[in-house]
């Protein structure tokens, strides 16, 4: 019963996700219309686009490999397994098996990695640069987030993400200065990771015409721009399920459960607002300053592991 | 949550501000991020008089708010607020540095603490290390940094670090030492502000490496 359970819970999840996905992104938009003062997409128009462009024509480039054309399935099914083991709407993950701290950084690392290496397979020379600066973002961030990961697993007393999200929803132990700043670290990582305006390096609009999605048309495009919306969503919920799961599901039922789903799209929606207002105040970064930045974060890390340590 | 935890916790509240008086970008910044740490400071004052039973340190309180969260940050504000120099803007990259540098310095007192056996303040040493932390960063404030005016907060923020070790440790005294801590801070930061202008209006620089020549 229970592990029935448990699998419907985690597809039900990643499905969600899924469909959710595009809606995200429609909002941030809107939003960022309305911070303009303009009148902005409709809501659903990401929706449009994606099944529009399945529709179309796919066109390879002459010299792209198997790569180039498993990528967009392989970046998918990779976040669809994230979004399906870590916790959202319960405590404990769905999939335990998988909702490790390190397996959610390896996916992660899977991601960047297929991303990358599709935009040198694709022989484009923005493609290729747009890859080459993913990999750096890679270097930059994998820091912060294993750390901060860390320093939550040592709090929790364990590397399950379940296990982290349980220690995180009661602050009783008295260690709260590094779990805030351990949330902070996660924040910031989330943020970058979420690849809006100041961080958005490898898709750069304006400089790399999408960096690594230059060359892809038709489905695969439509199944890029889903995942990239979708790698959105899942940083955003995984800040939420793990750090931030206050009002999340003890125990499995179905009115605990609705109530958890309330709370996380409350606080999906503060936290896209929040991000829309940072990626709408802030100019773009250089790309070699970006460095700079993201220092910050691996020292809020830092700062939680000394706390942790001295006991705070 | 008990009053020793909410006593640590606020005390690691005082490391995030003072990086943030350190880094922030012009003074009047730096003045309100000051503020700010005071006013964590008179918290952790209450919150210790409640739980360690020293009636005094609600006195103590009441003096620190007076005077460090309103009286310093105001003269700061006012005296030296229009006095910039665009040259020292700060670093996106040092604010990274500083934030590590901050960490290593926590810990480092942390294992210095815990070697000193200490019955009065046994349940505290983690917010015992943070005020001596404290009072090496606003050390590390005055060496390193160029900007005259952070220097004065570098001041400022080691006479916080000794103000809370003094509250952790003798919490009995009698107000006549704090009366004495705070007046010293507030004529020394009087001082430092008077003579931070006439430095700008003389020299037209901030900046402590430029200060080799003498002029009347």
């Amino acid at each position: 019963m229970a592990s029935y359970y448990v699998i419907i819970l985690a597809i039900g999840q990643g499905a969600a996700l899924l469909l959710l996905a595009p809606l995200a992104s429609g909002f941030s938009r809107v939003l960022r219309a309305k911070i303009h003062t303009r009148t902005g997409p409709p809501l659903l128009q990401d929706y449009r686009d994606i099944f529009k462009l399945l529709k179309r024509q796919e066109i390879v480039p002459k010299g792209a490999g198997l790569i180039f054309r498993a990528m967009p399935f392989i970046l998918m099914a990779t976040l669809l397994l994230i979004a399906m083991s870590m916790p959202v709407l319960t405590l404990a993950s769905p999939l335990s098996a998988v909702g490790n701290m390190f397996t959610f950084v390896c996916l992660l690392a899977l991601v960047r990695f297929f991303f990358s290496l599709s935009g040198v397979d694709s022989g484009s020379t923005f493609a290729g640069l747009g890859a080459s600066r993913e990999t750096t973002m890679c270097t930059l961030m994998e820091p912060v987030i294993l750390l901060a990961l860390f320093v939550a697993a040592l709090l929790a007393g364990s590397t399950d993400l379940g296990r982290i999200s349980v220690s995180f929803a009661s602050p009783s132990q008295g260690l709260i200065a590094a779990e805030l700043a351990v949330t902070a670290a996660i924040a910031f990582a989330a943020f970058v990771e979420m690849g809006k305006v100041p961080f958005d390096m490898a898709e750069a609009e304006q400089e790399l015409q999408e960096g690594p999605l230059t060359e892809y048309s038709g489905p695969g495009l439509a199944l890029l721009k889903w995942s990239v919306r979708l790698k959105q969503l899942v940083m955003a919920s995984f800040l939420i399920g793990v750090f931030l799961p206050y009002g999340a599901a003890a125990s499995p039922s179905a009115a605990t459960l609705l109530w958890a789903a309330v709370v996380f799209l409350i606080k999906l929606v503060v936290v896209f607002v929040v991000v829309a207002v940072i990626e709408n105040s802030v100019a773009r970064n250089r790309f070699f300053m970006t460095s700079h930045s993201t220092w910050i974060g691996f020292g809020v890390a830092a700062l939680a592991l000394v706390f942790y340590l001295v006991g705070l | 949550m008990t009053g020793l935890q909410l006593v640590n916790g606020l005390a690691s509240l005082l490391i995030v501000t003072s990086l943030l008086v350190i880094e922030a970008h012009g003074v009047r910044r730096s003045a309100l991020y000051y503020a700010l740490q005071s006013f964590v400071l008179v918290l952790i004052f209450v919150a210790l008089a409640a739980t360690v039973d020293a009636p005094r340190l609600f006195l103590w309180a009441a003096i620190a708010f007076v005077t460090k969260v309103v009286l310093v940050p105001f003269i700061m504000y006012r005296t030296l607020g229009g006095v910039e120099d665009p040259a020292l803007a700060p670093h996106r990259l040092a604010f990274a540095w500083s934030i590590l540098l901050g960490a290593a310095v926590v810990a480092i007192c942390f294992v210095v603490v815990s070697t000193v056996h200490l019955p009065v303040a046994a349940a505290l040493k983690p917010a015992l290390a943070i005020s001596l932390a404290h009072f090496f960063l606003g050390l590390a404030c005055i060496v390193m940094q160029r900007n005259l005016l952070k220097q004065v907060f570098g001041y400022c923020l080691m006479e916080n670090g000794s103000h809370l070790t003094l509250a952790l440790m003798a919490n009995r005294a009698p107000e006549l030492v704090e009366i004495g801590v705070v007046t010293d801070a507030i004529f020394a930061v009087i001082i430092m502000a008077v003579i931070g202008t006439m430095i700008r209006s003389r020299l037209q620089t901030l900046d402590v490496r430029q200060l080799t020549s003498l002029r009347g």
